[in-house]
């Protein structure tokens, strides 16, 4: 590993990012971290920053309060209703904060160079503590055009012992959607995430969220993946100190020729913090998916407890299902596993349900639901649950054609 | 009309000839068994019979109610009144039992034209007929199979059938795996189910299942063709001389 630059200006980091992205251009599979996913196709892409639009109704299929970031540009916040202990700032204009945020993130990152070198906004959201807040956050990132690239960039600073409830819907129509949310928990901070990947069909989505955890902070993020063209969805976990926390589960779902990349990185710095990771995905037609599950635990990090599982399951002869587990464990008192498996439906299943008279489409979308379902109970706030239930429910009935 | 009429059925799995021309008929009220040694085609017989995939018909015919089921899969087979309770049932982690029952139900009752059944009526109905076969209602919220004995899964089988109300039961090798206590309480749900309207094939290695489901006619299966029938005394034959012999009287 490189040793970490210090810049001292946001300007001197863009400067650094903009010279990164320029020598390494779009990584292909020459680069380790993008062995499986290539963004070689976007050279060829004319990628222009947003233009500002109508933007989209209040998303009323889940409830909360919705920041709407049109095309990847900052909502007005001024007439967002948040609750009292949620503020949300714009700091577009004001670089200092996105310099002190970015110090905390990884470098040397393609993803976080692409957000330094060419945000097109920059909010800040603060959620005060203790009280305990009911309604959701909503983050929905919508339209674009084909032309246009977004790369939003959202900070979340949860006070010691606050909660949040947080989605992030990611349903918009550029060309590539680079959005970058950073949560940071204090203290004994909770948060309850999902992120849903449902963009259009030309996208090429590259979401990073980043968590980073003080004592005794608790994170459940679930995150699903169904649409766009090539996806990447990163996530990563920092342990900032010990007694933390973190479940960070995800679904694939892919069709045609899509490309779905789930790519975690979790960093046990200090003792007594657990992960989990129960990663799933469904394939058909051409499509191809890709589990790449880093987990590094540092020599200090006694006690931790590391768990990943990822299974794919595939409906078509063509799909393809790649995983690339990699630990990196420096303690030596720690109970750490990882398994990855590829299957097909199982034959005999799917005629035990056939000869009960259940027809073969019905019997298929048996078989896949039965599939998820474990991970999709790993969700903890239960509308978020339900929520992604439907998104994925509705995925595979369409597919089995029971619809 | 007969319920099942299987005429000159000759039959293949990957390229390898299993059935020789089976010939055999039930009639509604019947109750059938199949004996044989292993590899005599037994296992195959309730797989073309079901539709299950990758069991190619060489030749002959199935009819069901006069009307020929080669052309329907699996699940249309189903839907038409045949069950098969398996030899071996398999265990579906994440499908929940009831859920699993009642698409089997309702699926049956769309092709009849009938509307499907309350949710709550539903409970209440398998609850009623688990109790009979001593499925405890732990069992029933369990997903399909998942952590059951082997014997419990063999009630399950009975269970669903039950439900189910097929015109044509196959039991495949349902004494298989069953201790004394588990037998009885099987057969018993078996015997139950007994009715005029109904047919059954109990296929079975061993004698011992048919002191407890009595049949009408016993059937000798060996090389893939019926090599000798007789009344329930030909089991009786069977236990004291075993197979051996019975194949060469074809």
């Amino acid at each position: 590993m490189q040793p970490e630059r210090l810049y001292e200006t946001w300007a001197d980091r863009k400067e650094a990012a903009q010279s990164y992205l320029e020598a390494v251009n779009w990584p292909n599979g020459q680069t380790e971290a993008w062995k499986f996913t290539s963004l070689s196709h976007l050279s060829d892409v004319v990628l222009n920053p947003p233009k500002r639009s109508a933007s989209l109704a209040r998303d009323a299929r889940l409830d909360g309060e919705v920041l709407n970031f049109t095309a990847g540009l900052a909502p007005d916040l001024a007439a967002a209703s948040l609750p009292k202990c949620i503020i949300a700032t714009d700091i577009s204009a004001d670089k200092a904060i996105c310099h002190k945020a970015f110090a905390l993130l990884p470098d040397n990152h393609h993803l976080t160079a692409l957000s330094a070198s060419r945000q097109t906004a920059a909010v800040k959201i603060e959620v005060a503590g203790p009280a305990k807040i009911n309604t959701p956050l909503i983050l929905q990132f919508t339209d674009g055009k084909t032309d246009e690239a977004a790369h939003p960039f959202v900070f979340i600073d949860i006070a010691d012992g606050a909660h949040l409830h947080l989605a992030e819907l990611h349903e918009g129509a550029s060309s590539l959607s680079q959005p970058l949310i950073f949560v940071r928990l204090g203290q004994g901070a909770t948060l309850d995430h999902i992120k849903l990947q449902d963009e259009s069909d030309h996208t090429t989505h590259l979401g990073l969220t980043l968590f980073r955890l003080a004592g005794q902070a608790n994170v459940n993020s679930f995150s699903v993946s169904k649409g766009s063209q090539i996806t990447r969805m990163e996530t990563h976990c920092f342990f900032a100190a010990p007694d933390a926390q973190a479940a960070m589960s995800a679904v694939y779902l892919g069709c045609d020729s899509q490309h779905h990349d789930i790519t975690t990185v979790v960093s046990h710095e200090y003792a007594n913090c657990s992960s989990r990771q129960l990663i799933r995905g469904v394939l058909d037609d051409k499509a191809r998916g890709v589990f790449q599950g880093r987990v590094r635990v540092a020599p200090d990090a006694q006690k931790t407890d590391g768990q990943q599982m990822s299974r794919a399951l595939l409906l078509s002869r063509d799909a393809e299902a790649d995983a690339k587990p990699e630990l990196e464990i420096f303690a030596d008192d720690v109970v750490c596993s990882h398994g990855a498996t590829v299957g097909e439906l199982d034959e005999t299943l799917l005629f035990y349900l056939k000869s009960r008279g259940i027809d073969e489409a019905e019997a298929r979308t048996m078989l896949i639901d039965a599939f998820l379902v474990d991970t999709l109970e790993e969700i903890s706030y239960q509308p978020f649950a339900d929520f992604l239930r439907g998104q994925v429910s509705g995925w595979t009935a369409r597919k089995t054609g029971v619809e | 009309m007969s319920l099942l009429e299987i005429k000159n059925l000759h039959a293949r799995i990957n390229d390898t000839d299993i059935l020789h021309g089976i010939d055999l008929t039930i009639g509604r009220g019947e109750v059938h068994a199949i004996m044989g040694p292993n590899g005599s085609g037994k296992s195959t017989l309730s797989y073309v019979l079901s539709g299950r995939d990758g069991y190619e018909v060489t030749g002959g015919d199935i009819l069901l109610d006069g009307k020929s089921v080669l052309e329907m899969e699996a699940d249309e087979r189903g839907r038409a009144g045949m069950f098969l309770a398996f030899q071996y049932p398999v265990e579906l982690p994440g499908v929940g039992g009831m859920a699993f029952l009642r698409a089997a139900v309702n699926a049956r009752l769309r092709e009849a034209g009938k509307d499907e059944v309350d949710q709550l009526e539903f409970v209440k109905m398998v609850r009623a007929e688990a109790k009979g076969l001593g499925i405890k209602d732990d069992m029933l919220k369990r997903p399909v199979n998942v952590g059951f004995s082997g014997g419990e899964k063999k009630r399950y089988e009975i269970l669903q059938m039950a439900l189910l109300k097929p015109s044509l039961a196959i039991l495949d090798e349902t004494d298989s795996g069953l201790d004394v206590d588990a037998l009885k309480i099987v057969s018993e749900g078996v015997n139950l189910l007994r009715s005029a309207e109904r047919g059954m094939l109990v296929i079975t290695h061993y004698q011992r299942l048919l002191n407890h489901i009595v049949p009408d006619q016993v059937h000798i299966l060996a090389g893939g063709r019926i090599v000798k029938s007789g009344d329930k005394t030909l089991a009786l034959e069977v236990e004291e001389n075993g197979y051996a012999g019975l194949g060469d009287a074809a």
